[in-house]
């Protein structure tokens, strides 16, 4: 007898079964030359770890629904039924096992797109109970503070006016200012929770003199991590809605992987109209800041030996991989780049959700160690990394592997090479990440 | 009718049955939605696409491809095999005139390719991780093709053997649908949407790294 969850998942397969989802369960050969494209794999070289393996158990089910052979004499080729220990099961590979990196995909001859499958079975996994719960609060508690943003809005506007201050004594401008919701300007930056991802970009902004304003939104999108759609589509919607009200030529991306991928990639096909606006990491931004001469900048404030860690959202699934290289090598006198890099980068371990799960930390350290073990051969003193969940995931690394480097955003090494007035106060924001600073950000934006 | 008319006949119906099976295959895929991208492309499609296709494929393109270079250009010989001796197949019935050199070295292509498929059966016997990956599937759609390959080259080796290639081709054929040998019609597709993917994003090739 089929129950409900497992009526419901066969329901959410057969509705997500377009062409980019069948072709990725009808095309692996399994060869197997995958298995060390996985940082699971290259962490723990075991066969469950190869992302052939990870994907198969769902071709299993699709092919005991839709295949003949399979339907007559399943044991020939692997097909199995669905039950509801084989959702629970996919319930932990697509969100324990897997951080939607891409990498497999860039490294299989085929192109597989073992992501997609993973994404398919985390939309099962949210449609019949088994996300898990940390995700689906953060993503409902995102969508709560969105329906009515004026019980938040007094606080946050005492908050921009508190850093208000320091951006002036930062700048030495005294008429700097964090202009929210201001009607006709040019960028809508879209921040994270928390001012280290405010201060520096504005301290930017308005020393390049920059038509700005700053959203009453936050960037992330846990959405996204659950395979839900429509909680995604929410959570983007009011910053679409804020952007086209405002009036903005673009919406900028504070330094965060998923957020930017969701925004720039995803969203335009959500809402059946054109975008208005163009979409940027401030990643981009900056690149044009620096190859455009608008910013003075000096990199022998920042001596130290420093490498970066490429975002998988950011960079193997979003393009950005050269500007950041183009704005470090402005603001650093000592860049070296980690091995491999650009679209061959290893995940940090704590990407797709990960980091915000506390029953994963075991599994992301584990995951994160052929990542751990890139930056100690590296040399470097600190991490660059513009992407928030990059930085948290390499700031428990630093702790766990005893790395001894500091972890930042960019924007903050643009700041020190800016060599401010009031420098000394922001180096005090810099986001250099341990452990326990980590949890704390995690739970602040709860 | 001569055994060999009738092996000749089963092998043309087995084609027609493949090419049937598969063309309904292709027909339910395309009848799927294709999500059509509207967010604002960084690179070229067709750049991505065009890179996919070829260079993308190179053994020196990828990490995986660089690591298992021998792997890779052996299952790549295995499948040129495949390709060159369907092609055989379908123009056997007006091979007859052909010198014999030219099928010697025909023959020695054929029994490479099977070569190279024998070894991946081996591989797939002996490698750790292939061989929990693989199912009974695996095994018998390597083993049929590779068998296949090999009654070819008996063939063009020895035109007596005529009978027997066509009875193993019509086995390859009509099995060829139904198990794994049909990842081959989804692999222009999988790489069409892969070509897509990084040529909008500007990923690869890395020449589109200049575009903003």
């Amino acid at each position: 007898m089929t129950s409900n969850k497992v009526e419901t998942a066969l329901e959410m397969l057969n509705k997500q079964l377009n062409q980019p989802l069948t072709a990725a369960l009808e095309v692996c050969a399994r060869c197997g030359i995958c298995a060390e494209a996985c940082h699971y794999y290259v962490a723990e070289p075991k066969p469950e770890n190869i992302p052939a393996a990870r994907a198969e158990s769902m071709r299993q089910v699709y092919r005991s629904e839709h295949d003949f052979l399979s339907r007559i004499f399943p044991a020939w080729t692997g097909a199995e039924r669905l039950s509801e220990e084989k959702i629970a099961q996919w319930a932990e590979t697509a969100f324990m096992n897997c951080t939607l990196c891409y990498r497999c995909t860039v490294n299989c001859p085929m192109g597989l797109d073992t992501p997609l499958l993973m994404s398919a079975l985390r939309a099962i996994a949210t449609a019949t109970g088994n996300a898990p719960e940390m995700l689906e609060m953060l993503a409902d508690a995102a969508i709560e503070k969105g329906k009515d943003p004026e019980v938040f809005l007094e606080y946050f506007r005492g908050s921009i006016a508190d850093m208000e201050k320091e951006l002036r004594e930062l700048t030495g401008i005294p008429v700097a200012s964090i202009p929210l919701q201001r009607k006709g300007a040019k960028k809508l930056y879209v921040a994270l929770s928390g001012a280290h991802t405010i201060l520096p970009v504005a301290a930017i902004f308005e020393t390049v003199g920059e038509d700005w304003t700053l959203s009453i939104y936050e960037a992330s999108n846990y959405g996204i991590f659950l395979g839900d759609a429509s909680r995604a589509q929410t959570i983007a919607r009011r910053i679409v809605d804020e952007a086209k009200s405002l009036g903005v030529e673009e919406i900028v991306i504070s330094e965060c992987g998923h957020a930017y991928y969701v925004m720039r990639w995803l969203a335009p096909n959500w809402f059946g109209d054109e975008f208005t606006f163009r979409v940027r990491s401030i990643v981009e931004v900056l690149a044009e800041y620096v190859e455009a001469g608008r910013l003075t900048l000096d990199a022998s404030a920042n001596p130290e030996p420093i490498t970066y860690h490429d975002s998988c959202n950011l960079g193997r699934k979003g393009g950005v991989l050269e500007e950041s290289r183009i704005v470090l090598n402005a603001v650093t006198t000592n860049y070296r780049e980690l091995t491999p890099n650009r679209e061959e980068a290893y995940c940090c371990g704590g990407g797709a959700g990960l980091v915000a799960l506390p029953e994963a930390y075991d599994i992301r350290m584990m995951a994160g160690k052929p990542k751990a073990d890139q930056v100690k051969h590296s040399g470097a003193q600190v991490v660059v990394a513009a992407c928030e969940n990059c930085r948290l995931q390499l700031g428990d690394l630093n702790e766990h592997y005893g790395l001894g480097v500091g972890v930042t955003a960019l924007a903050d090494l643009v700041v020190k090479a800016m060599r401010l007035p009031g420098n000394r106060a922001a180096e005090d924001h810099l986001l250099t990440v341990n452990a326990s600073e980590a949890s704390e950000v995690a739970i602040y934006e709860v | 009718m001569s055994f060999s008319v009738a092996s000749q006949i089963l092998a043309a119906l087995a084609i027609i049955f493949t090419v049937f099976a598969f063309g309904q295959r292709l027909q339910t895929f395309s009848r799927l939605s294709r999500p059509v991208d509207q967010a604002k492309p960084k690179g070229s499609l067709q750049t991505g696409v065009l890179y996919a296709y070829t260079l993308g494929m190179a053994p020196w393109s990828k990490e995986s491809t660089r690591r298992h270079a021998i792997a890779y250009m052996r299952g790549v010989a295995f499948h040129a095999g495949i390709f060159l001796g369907l092609l055989l197949l379908i123009a056997s019935p007006w091979l007859g005139g052909v010198p014999q050199v030219v099928r010697t070295l025909l023959g020695i292509g054929m029994a490479l390719g099977a070569l190279f498929g024998f070894a991946g059966l081996v591989l797939r016997f002996v490698e750790p991780n292939l061989k929990a990956l693989s199912t009974p599937d695996d095994y018998f759609a390597v083993s049929i093709v590779s068998l296949f390959l090999a009654s070819e080259a008996l063939w063009l080796f020895l035109p007596q053997a005529q009978v027997f290639f066509y009875l193993v081709s019509a086995a390859m054929l009509v099995y060829a649908p139904l198990g794994k040998i049909r990842h081959c019609i989804y692999f222009a597709y999988s790489r069409l949407f892969y070509g897509r993917f990084i040529g909008s994003r500007a990923v690869l090739p890395h020449s589109q790294q200049g575009a903003r």
